[in-house]
C-alpha cells in the first residue's frame, strides 16, 4: 500500500500516524537496541566508561549545533552574543560551586540582553 | 517520590521553554495541537520533533524524513546503553527497563547519569522513572501551550527560551564530570561538532563528534591511569 493510500484511508487521524510511523519509530529503535546491547555489561566495565565518554561528547555536540545553527528565534541574536552567554552562564555555574541554576540564570539574563540589542523594540 | 520533587524543578521549565517552539512547528503545518503533544510524548527528543516538523514544511518525502530522524537520534543508542547498567537488579525486568529506555533523552541521561551512581540499587528505577515522567508532563503541557502561543511572543523572550536548552545542557553536563576524561570528552564534543558538520555532513557529523571526542577522552584517562600505576 502506498503512502497516498494510506493517508487517504487514514483520514483525520494521518497527522497521529505520521508522529508514530516516522517519528515514533525512527527514534525508539535505538532505544530498545541499548537495552539489549546493554544486557551483558557490567557497569563499571571498560567498553562502558568509553560508552559514556562518547555519549558525553555527542551530547555536547548537540549543545554546540543549537547555538552554531540554531532554529527559530534563537538565530535574531548574533553569534557572539550566543556563544558569549553560554561563557558567561558557565562562568557563574563554576563560582557558584556548580550551581546548575546560577548558570541557567546568568546565561538567560546574558541572552535576553542580547536579544534586545539584536532586536531595537519599535 | 524523590524524583518527582527534583523534576519538577529547574529541568522541568527548561524543558518546556524548549518544548513551547514544537507546539508552534506543529501548527505551522496545520497538524492538530493533539499531534504536537503525542510527539513529545512517543518520539520525546527535541531535536527529531524539530526535524519531523520542520522537514515536512519544507515539504520534504517522508521516507526521508524518517531517515533524517532516525540518524538524529542514533546517539540514543550509547546514551541507553551507558545508563542502562545504573538501572537494572532485582526486580526491574527488560519491561522496565524497556520504560525507562523510552525515557532517554538529553534531560533524563545528564541527570540520572549525575545522580543515579550514589544511589542504592532499589532506589534507582523509581527515581530516574518518577523524575522522567514528571518533566515529560511538564514538557507535553507545554508543546500544547506552544501551538496557541509562540506565535505572540516577542522575539528576544522567544530566544531566550530556545537558549535554556544548551545552557541548561552544559551547566547539567558539567556538574555531571568527574574525571578529567570527562572533562575532555564535554570540551571536544563542543569544539569539534562545528568541524564535524563541514567534514561529515549534516547526517553522521553527530556521531563522528561522539566517537572521536569519547575515544580521544578514553585514550587519555587510559594512559594517564597506565602512567600512575607504573
Amino acid at each position: 500500500m502506498s503512502l497516498a493510500a494510506l493517508e487517504h484511508l487514514s483520514g483525520g487521524l494521518w497527522p497521529y500516524l505520521v508522529v508514530v510511523l516516522f517519528g515514533f519509530l525512527p527514534t525508539e529503535i535505538w532505544r530498545v537496541a541499548g537495552v539489549f546491547a546493554a544486557k551483558n555489561l557490567q557497569a563499571e566495565s571498560q567498553f562502558l566508561i568509553w560508552v559514556r565518554l562518547v555519549a558525553s561528547a555527542l551530547v555536547a555536540g548537540v549543545v554546540a549545533k543549537l547555538l552554531i545553527s540554531p532554529s527559530g528565534a534563537l538565530a535574531i541574536v548574533p553569534i557572539w552574543g550566543r556563544l558569549g552567554a553560554l561563557g558567561l552562564g558557565f562562568i557563574a555555574f563554576l563560582l557558584f560551586r556548580r550551581s546548575i541554576f546560577a548558570g541557567l540564570l546568568t546565561g538567560e539574563a546574558a541572552i535576553l540582553a542580547a536579544g534586545w540589542w539584536a532586536t531595537p523594540v519599535p | 517520590m524523590r524524583g518527582v520533587r527534583e523534576g519538577a524543578g529547574v529541568p522541568a521549565l527548561v524543558l518546556m521553554a524548549s518544548l513551547i517552539g514544537v507546539g508552534g512547528l506543529a501548527r505551522d503545518i496545520g497538524y492538530p495541537m493533539w499531534a504536537g503533544v503525542l510527539s513529545t510524548v512517543l518520539v520525546w527528543a527535541g531535536p527529531a520533533q524539530v526535524l519531523l516538523f520542520g522537514s515536512i514544511a519544507a515539504g520534504a518525502s517522508l521516507t526521508a524524513v524518517a531517515l533524517a530522524v532516525c540518524l538524529s537520534s542514533i546517539r540514543f543508542l550509547p546514551m541507553t546503553v551507558s545508563i542502562i547498567p545504573l538501572l537494572r537488579g532485582p526486580g526491574v525486568g527488560t519491561l522496565r527497563l524497556l520504560l525507562a529506555a523510552h525515557m532517554v533523552a538529553v534531560t533524563a541521561w545528564t541527570e540520572g547519569i549525575r545522580r543515579l551512581p550514589p544511589m542504592p540499587q532499589a532506589e534507582r528505577w523509581p527515581w530516574f522513572m518518577g523524575f522522567a515522567v514528571t518533566v515529560m508532563a511538564a514538557a507535553a503541557l507545554a508543546t500544547g501551550a506552544g501551538y496557541y502561543l509562540i506565535g505572540a511572543l516577542q522575539p528576544a523572550l522567544a530566544a531566550a527560551l530556545l537558549f535554556t536548552t544548551p545552557m541548561f545542557f552544559t551547566a547539567s553536563l558539567a556538574a555531571g564530570c568527574r574525571t578529567p576524561a570527562d572533562w575532555t570528552a564535554l570540551g571536544l564534543g563542543f569544539a569539534l561538532a562545528p568541524v564535524s558538520t563541514l567534514l561529515f555532513g549534516a547526517d553522521f557529523d553527530l556521531l563522528a563528534t561522539g566517537v572521536i571526542g569519547g575515544t580521544v577522552a578514553y585514550l587519555i584517562q587510559h594512559r594517564t591511569a597506565r602512567g600512575a600505576a607504573s
